[in-house]
C-alpha cells in the first residue's frame, strides 16, 4: 500500500513538473493596490498575447507597507523575479545592498533605447557605482486642470499652454470675481505650491537655496488674502481633499499631477462630478521655457533572486517600451515612455477632454525631478516641508520660513 | 519520614507533574503572545538601539552612534530630540493635573445621588469609548478658524483669527484639551470606585467635630482618595508620555514641529509620513525609544519613592 501511494506521488511529481514546463516561464512580479489599478492588468495581458509562454504573476503588497515589505522580501531571498519601485530612496537602498541586479550589460546587449523618458531614467542610476539599476514604466508629472464651465460663465477664455504664473494669478482672479466661485485651488502639499521652482531644470528643492521659492509663496498668499483660493488652515483642519473639492465645481483651477485624471474621469462616468474640464500645461516663469514641469517616476527593478534574470530584462524591457506605455497609456495612466502615439492613446483614453490644448499638454516640454536623489536628501525634504507649513500657516514669515529652511538644510549639503 | 519528604519536594509525582504541565498550558497562549509580541520586541528594540539597520540584511553595530546621533547640537529650540522632548514634557504637564482636576469634580459630583447620575456617568464616560479618529476630527472641526469656539472666544473680546491646529502655541493645546475630554470620563470611573470605598463614620465623625464641607473634602475625602490619586496619576503620565494618536490625527507634529511628541518622532524615524522622508532608520528610532523608556522608568521610580510620603493606605 505504502510503495504504491510512493509511486503515484513520484507520478504526481513528474506529472507536475511537466506541465510547469509545457507553460514555460512564470515571472512574479510585485506591486501595490494590484486590484483596483487598471494598468497591471493591461500589462500582463499585453506581454503575455506578445510572448506566448511566459505567465506574468502580479504580488500584490499593501500600499503603506509596500516598501517595508518589498525590502524584507529581497533581503529574505524571496524568489519573486522583479518589484516595482516607488521610492528612489529604497532603490538606492536595494542598490547599495546589492539586492538587485544592475540592467548596463543587458541594456548595452539589446541596445535598449534610453532616451525616451524625458530625462527620468537618470534617477534609477545608484549613487554607488553610476548603474542603472531599473528603468522607468510610470512618470507622472504636474499639470493645471480647469472647469470649463466656470471660465464660460465667466466669459474668460480657457487658459493655454504658453501661459506664464503672472498671467494664471489675473485669470485665477478675474474668473472668482465674475463668478463668486474660487479661482484656484491649491492642495496642502509643498509640491502643489512651491515645487514649481524646479522647472527651470537647474534648482532642486535639495540645493539648500530656497530664495527661489519665494515668489510662488507671495503669489499663494496674495491670492489666498483676497480669497481667491480657500485657505491653507481651513483645508488643514477640515482635511478637504482635493479630489472632491476640484469634482465639486466650484474651483475654477487646480494644479495636481496627471493621476487625477483617471480620478477626475471615474467621478463624472459614476456621477459624482459633472463638469466639462480640461488641462493645461501649468504656467511658467519667464526664462523657463513653456510646458516645463515636475514630476516622479515609478519603475522596475530585477532581484538577484530571480532564477529568470534573462526573462525578468524582458518584461522589464517590454514594461518600458512603446509597446508597454501604450498598455498602461489605455487605462488613463501616464507611462515614462513619452512620444507622439503614446500621446495619441492617452487623449483618446474614454473621457479625456477633446480639446487641441489639452491634447498638446500630454507632451510637457521637459520634466524635472520633483526631489532630486542624492545623500541627505531625506533629511532636507523633511525640513523643507516642517518650515513649509509654518510659511503656510503664517508662522512664520515668508522669509523667515526660507532663512530656517537654508539654515537646518546647510547640514545636510554635501 | 523527613528524608523521603525532602526527596518528594525535589521529585514531582506524576500527578504534579501532570497538574503543573496543565496550568503551564492554561498560561501558554497568554505568555506565548506576550513573548512573541512584547518581549520580543521590546528586547530587539534595546539591541537595535546599538546597530544601524534599514530593513535590510545589512545590520551593523555602530556602539553609541545613534545616541550620538540624536543627541547632536541638543537644544529645546532646535534639535528634534529636544523640541519632541520639550513638547512631550509640556503636554504632560499640562494634561494630567487637568485630567486629575476634571475627573475628581466630575466623580464628586456624581457621586452624589443627583437626579439621573447613571445616565451622566454613562455620558462623561463616553469619550473614553468612542472611536478617537471621529473625536480628532469632530474637535478639529470645533477649533477651526471659523469654528463655534472660536466665534465665542472672538465674542468674548479675543481675536482668534487661526485654527487651532494651525498655530504654533494653541496647536498643543488641542492636544490637551482633547487628551483631557477624552480621558477625564475613564479616570472618573476610577474616583468613583475611590469613593465608594470612604466609610460613612468618617463623615459622620467629622460631621459631629463642626468640620464643614470644604474641611469635610480637604481632611476625609482627600487623604481617602490618595490611593486612586496615586494609580491615576501614575497610569496617566506613562500614557501622556506615550501620546501620539491624538497628534497623528490632529496635527500630525506641526506647525512645523510644534506638537511633535517623543512617539511622534520615533514614528516618523521608523516609519515616515506625509512629507516626512527620514524613514527605516530602526536604530535611530530605537535610540529615541530607548530614550523615552528611560523618562518614563525615572518618572515612575519617582512617583513611587513619593508614594510613601502622600499616599494613604487605610
Amino acid at each position: 500500500m505504502k510503495k504504491l501511494l510512493a509511486v503515484l506521488m513520484a507520478l504526481l511529481m513528474v506529472a507536475a513538473m511537466t506541465t510547469a514546463m509545457a507553460e514555460g516561464v512564470t515571472l512574479k512580479v510585485a506591486g501595490w493596490d494590484i486590484t483596483t489599478t487598471p494598468y497591471y492588468t493591461a500589462i500582463k495581458e499585453g506581454y503575455e498575447a506578445a510572448n506566448p509562454g511566459v505567465t506574468i504573476e502580479w504580488v500584490d503588497l499593501a500600499s503603506q507597507d509596500y516598501n517595508i515589505k518589498a525590502s524584507t522580501m529581497l533581503s529574505g531571498g524571496d524568489t519573486t523575479d522583479l518589484y516595482c519601485v516607488k521610492e528612489l530612496s529604497d532603490m538606492q537602498n536595494w542598490a547599495k545592498e546589492g539586492l538587485i541586479v544592475p540592467m548596463n550589460e543587458m541594456i548595452a546587449a539589446d541596445g535598449y533605447a534610453m532616451d525616451k523618458y524625458a530625462g527620468m531614467e537618470a534617477c534609477y542610476v545608484a549613487l554607488t557605482d553610476g548603474q542603472q539599476y531599473a528603468l522607468p514604466f510610470r512618470a507622472d508629472y504636474w499639470v493645471m486642470y480647469y472647469n470649463k464651465d466656470l471660465f464660460d460663465k465667466a466669459g474668460v477664455a480657457y487658459p493655454t499652454n504658453d501661459w506664464t504664473w503672472d498671467e494664471y494669478a489675473a485669470i485665477a482672479r478675474e474668473v472668482a470675481e465674475k463668478t463668486g466661485a474660487y479661482g484656484t485651488h491649491y492642495h496642502t502639499w509643498l509640491s502643489a505650491v512651491a515645487n514649481w521652482a524646479v522647472c527651470d531644470g537647474v534648482n532642486t528643492l535639495a540645493d539648500g537655496k530656497y530664495e527661489d521659492l519665494k515668489y510662488f509663496y507671495e503669489l499663494y498668499q496674495g491670492l489666498e488674502d483676497d480669497g481667491v483660493c480657500m485657505s491653507f488652515d481651513e483645508l488643514k483642519a477640515s482635511g478637504l481633499h482635493y479630489s472632491g473639492a476640484f469634482a465639486q465645481g466650484n474651483i475654477a483651477m487646480m494644479p495636481m499631477g496627471y493621476w487625477y485624471v483617471s480620478t477626475l474621469i471615474g467621478y463624472i462616468k459614476d456621477g459624482t462630478a459633472s463638469m466639462n474640464w480640461g488641462i493645461t500645461a501649468v504656467p511658467h516663469l519667464d526664462g523657463v521655457a513653456a510646458g516645463s514641469s515636475f514630476g516622479s517616476p515609478t519603475g522596475i527593478a530585477i532581484s538577484k533572486h530571480s532564477a529568470n534574470q534573462a526573462e525578468a530584462w524582458k518584461f522589464a524591457a517590454w514594461m518600458c517600451s512603446e509597446e508597454g506605455a501604450k498598455a498602461i497609456a489605455a487605462t488613463g495612466t501616464r507611462p515614462a515612455y513619452v512620444s507622439e502615439a503614446v500621446a495619441s492613446v492617452m487623449a483618446a483614453a474614454e473621457g479625456f477632454p477633446t480639446d487641441e490644448v489639452s491634447n498638446a499638454a500630454l507632451l510637457p516640454t521637459a520634466i524635472s525631478l520633483e526631489w532630486p536623489i542624492g545623500e541627505g536628501v531625506n533629511e532636507i525634504k523633511t525640513i523643507v516641508n516642517e518650515e513649509h507649513s509654518l510659511i503656510m500657516t503664517r508662522e512664520a514669515t515668508i522669509e523667515e520660513g526660507i532663512a530656517a529652511m537654508e539654515e537646518r538644510a546647510a547640514e545636510f549639503i554635501k | 519520614m523527613a528524608n523521603s519528604q525532602a526527596a518528594g519536594r525535589r521529585k514531582m509525582t506524576a500527578l504534579e507533574k501532570r497538574n503543573t504541565l496543565i496550568a503551564y498550558s492554561f498560561l501558554a497562549p497568554n505568555f506565548i503572545g506576550f513573548v512573541v509580541f512584547t518581549l520580543i520586541p521590546v528586547v530587539f528594540s534595546i539591541v537595535l538601539s546599538l546597530m544601524d539597520w534599514s530593513g535590510g540584511q545589512n545590520i551593523t553595530f555602530v556602539g553609541l552612534d545613534n545616541f550620538r546621533y540624536i543627541f547632536k547640537d541638543f537644544s529645546f529650540t532646535k534639535s528634534n530630540l529636544g523640541i519632541a522632548l520639550k513638547n512631550t514634557v509640556f503636554y504632560t504637564l499640562m494634561t494630567v493635573p487637568l485630567t486629575l482636576l476634571c475627573s475628581l469634580g466630575l466623580a464628586l459630583v456624581l457621586n452624589k445621588a443627583v437626579k439621573g447620575a447613571n445616565f451622566f456617568r454613562a455620558v462623561f464616560f463616553f469619550p473614553y469609548v468612542a472611536s478617537l479618529v471621529a473625536i480628532c476630527v469632530c474637535w478639529n472641526f470645533l477649533l477651526m478658524k471659523t469654528g463655534p469656539i472660536n466665534q465665542i472666544l472672538n465674542a468674548l473680546g479675543f481675536t482668534m483669527k487661526k485654527s487651532w491646529t494651525s498655530s504654533r502655541d494653541l496647536a498643543i493645546w488641542a492636544i490637551i484639551i482633547v487628551s483631557v475630554w477624552r480621558n477625564a470620563g475613564y479616570y472618573m470611573v476610577m474616583y468613583l470606585a475611590g469613593l465608594q470605598g470612604v466609610p460613612g463614620e468618617l463623615y459622620e465623625a467629622a460631621t459631629i467635630d463642626g468640620a464643614n464641607a470644604w474641611q469635610r473634602f480637604t481632611n476625609v475625602t482627600m487623604p481617602m482618595l490618595t490611593p486612586t490619586t496615586f494609580f491615576n496619576s501614575i497610569m496617566m503620565v506613562i500614557s501622556c508620555f506615550k501620546i501620539y494618536d491624538v497628534v497623528a490625527i490632529m496635527t500630525q507634529g506641526g506647525p512645523g514641529r510644534s506638537t511633535k511628541m517623543l512617539v511622534t518622532y520615533i514614528f516618523e524615524l521608523s516609519f515616515g509620513g506625509e512629507g516626512i522622508a527620514t524613514s527605516a532608520q530602526y536604530g535611530v528610532a530605537s535610540a529615541v525609544s530607548m530614550v523615552l523608556l528611560v523618562i518614563v522608568l525615572l518618572v515612575t521610580i519617582v512617583q513611587f519613592r513619593g508614594e510613601k510620603k502622600w499616599v494613604n493606605y487605610m
